[in-house]
């Protein structure tokens, strides 16, 4: 068949496709990178109203121009699909630059996102999904409801993650106890005066109970190699397994301070800054009948981590407790005179006046002794916007699920 | 309940719904083929409870936990197109599918740990991961029934096992989304964006749209199913990457949220 007779199908698609490539590649090689900070507000706004006038324009030209009418069919559509794909999986098995760092490279391989033909390429998925979402709109059936969700719900996100990504402020701010900071700085270490202060009080970090695991006394691995074992030490009396070895806990001293004397050391209960867990353990091989006992210690920033040597091939260690919970507990107050106390935690940001604030980080050779606490602050003006195309593809998806079934039952009776 | 107790859930459930299928396949009453796959079911699902109270969280986090669930969803969407469908051999595959993921369980066993990190201490943790399990299954049914549409069998393709098809794949696809925006929900609450551009995250892309891909190619072109029924296998190749390729994949290490699974 030959190309660019009407009707066009998938020829035509894949070589509309290949255009823009091409079109993008050089765009990439003349002007760059495409400069995403440089549309903030409000020429996003403006370019978002006129992309939106211009598929309205297109829908309506549909009849004269023989391309806006292809462009919303389904061989336009699949063949979008499958360059985006391609050019996403392109992305996917290559090293990305994080968003908003400088690329490594001029060719757009470093951050996709930022290159013009992977740019040029989604911008070819959203206008023939605009304009099919017209073309299915007009005129209303109630049987299409899934469709215009799924189609429309997938365009307000497409757009607006897109034109809003130039209004996201996502900011650093380092607290300390018993300071308020209302300074936060941007990537690029830009500083910003906030209109709220947060002042923090006390940062914590909870931990799961200590392990106990076996390491070759000459190779410090754990053991058995690859597959290492461990035992999980959640209270006193415990008797576990670890391989040969029975292990047996007689003391637990969660908040341990260790104290030496010339030849050994001993661990006893300590309250303050920099404590460590202890635990005293009797170990007996069930294979060779070896005993030891002695004192096993994770240590902290203030105290050494101690091992115990069981025999001379393996020795028994306690390696850093995991974190089960990271929780600064602050008060912070606004511009508008708003002031009250919250924690913040992973997973559960604070949120005030429009700003979400994330536990990031703290001082991590002080760990829950930390009298650092650092927030990440976003603000995403289009946050609304991009929800409501979520809902309307959860709806949607909802939608095609329940529909499919009513479509099988169809059929099923029709078969009957 | 621990991972070596495994094997004496998993051998009786296997029983269950070996009977089922052949039950199924011989044409047996429909009550006794789903009443025994149910069975089946319901014993596989009592060692996931068990699992999830003996962790004291969801068994979600590696590779085998996430595992147990993709063996217990196979048959389930087995016994619910066949309830519908009636198909005889479906239960046969989902059978087979569920025992091979119960015996890479049975004979690499992962290691007992019942820390969960602070990131993944979240409400929208277990509906993230059972609906995508969910999908996966759906999918992997799709994936089976293209196998056997273009390579074993030998006539023509009839158009209801196309209409399966497509039912099996818009009830992925629609799991598939609603994981795949549960997790941008997540996202927003746990590192500040919905959307990042993790590897995951891209991997879920392409598969997403490879599936697309097969929906509206199907729309565009029914008479000619075998094209499709290709685009389904190449989805789902991708899909396996998605799920634990990317662990492997050297430009994800160390720049992914979602390679966790492996420590």
């Amino acid at each position: 068949m030959e190309m660019w007779k009407k009707p066009w199908g998938y020829k035509e698609g894949v070589a509309i496709g290949a255009g823009l490539v091409c079109i993008g590649i050089l765009l990439q090689g003349t002007t760059g990178y495409i400069q995403w900070n440089n549309i903030a507000t409000p020429i996003n706004k403006v370019i978002g109203v006129a992309y939106l006038l211009s598929l309205c324009g297109m829908h309506l030209l549909r009849k004269r121009v023989y391309l806006f009418r292809w462009l919303s069919g389904l061989s336009s559509s699949i063949t979008a699909l499958g360059w985006v794909a391609v050019l996403t999986l392109f992305m996917a098995m290559t090293r990305q630059e994080p968003p908003g760092t400088k690329p490594i490279d001029t060719w757009g391989l470093s951050q996709f996102i930022s290159a013009w033909y992977f740019v040029l390429s989604y911008w070819w998925l959203t206008t023939a999904l605009g304009l099919a979402l017209l073309n299915g709109l007009f005129p209303f059936k109630w049987r299409r409801i899934p469709f215009v969700l799924n189609h429309l719900g997938l365009l307000i996100v497409m757009i607006c993650a897109t034109l809003g990504s130039a209004d996201m402020l996502r900011l650093r701010m380092m607290t300390r106890t018993g300071q308020a900071e209302w300074r936060a700085t941007d990537e690029k270490g830009l500083l910003y005066e906030l209109p709220l202060a947060i002042e923090l009080k006390h940062f914590t970090i909870d931990e799961y109970p200590p392990k106990l695991m076996l390491i070759d006394n000459e190779t410090g691995h754990t053991l058995p190699e690859k597959q290492p074992v461990h035992l999980l030490i959640e209270k006193k009396g415990n008797v576990g397994k670890l391989m040969d070895w029975e292990i047996e806990i007689i003391e637990d001293i969660p908040q341990a301070g260790a104290f030496f004397t010339e030849d050994s050391v001993r661990y006893t209960r300590f309250d303050s800054m920099g404590a460590t867990h202890a635990l005293y353990v009797k170990a007996r091989n069930l294979r060779t009948k070896a005993m030891a006992e002695g004192w096993v210690s994770c240590g902290s920033f203030a105290f050494p981590h101690k091992a115990q040597k069981l025999d001379e091939q393996v020795s028994l260690v306690m390696p850093a407790k995991e974190p089960r919970r990271f929780a600064s507990f602050v008060e912070y107050y606004t511009e508008n005179g708003l002031r009250d106390t919250a924690t913040i935690e992973v997973n559960k940001p604070l949120e005030i006046e429009g700003w979400k604030v994330y536990q990031l980080s703290y001082d991590e050779e002080k760990g829950k002794w930390s009298d650092v606490s650092t927030f990440e602050l976003v603000n995403d003006p289009w946050l609304p916007l991009v929800y409501t195309g979520i809902g309307l593809m959860l709806t949607g998806a909802l939608g095609m699920f329940i529909f499919s079934q009513q479509h099988r039952k169809e059929k099923a009776n029709g078969m009957e | 309940m621990e991972w070596s107790d495994l094997i004496y859930f998993a051998l009786p459930a296997v029983l269950f719904w070996s009977m089922g299928a052949y039950g199924a396949w011989k044409e047996k009453p429909f009550t006794w083929t789903v009443g025994l796959t149910w069975v089946g079911l319901i014993i596989f699902g009592c060692f996931i409870g068990g699992m999830w109270c003996s962790l004291e969280r969801p068994p979600m986090r590696t590779m085998g936990e996430t595992r147990l669930w993709y063996s217990f969803f196979l048959p389930l969407a087995g016994v619910i197109t066949y309830m519908r469908w009636r198909y005889k051999w479906i239960l046969t595959f989902s059978t087979l599918l569920s025992a091979v993921f119960l015996c890479i369980n049975i004979f690499r066993p992962e290691i007992h740990n019942k820390t969960l990190m602070p990131a993944l201490q979240s409400p929208w943790f277990a509906p993230h991961v059972i609906v995508y399990m969910f999908a996966y299954a759906m999918l992997g049914a799709a994936t089976v029934l293209a196998v056997y549409l273009l390579w074993i069998k030998k006539n023509e393709i009839e158009n209801r096992e196309m209409e399966l098809s497509d039912n099996l794949v818009y009830v992925g696809v629609s799991f598939m989304t609603f994981g795949l925006l549960t997790g941008a929900l997540w996202a927003k609450e746990a590192w500040g964006h919905y959307w990042a551009w993790d590897p995951k995250e891209t991997w879920a892309a392409v598969t997403w749209f490879c599936y697309l891909v097969y929906i509206h190619l199907r729309i565009a072109q029914p008479q000619k199913p075998k094209i499709s029924l290709y685009i389904l296998l190449l989805a789902f190749l991708l899909l396996q990457m998605c799920w634990w390729g990317i662990n492997y994949l050297p430009s994800a290490q160390g720049s992914s949220v979602h390679t966790y699974s492996l420590s």
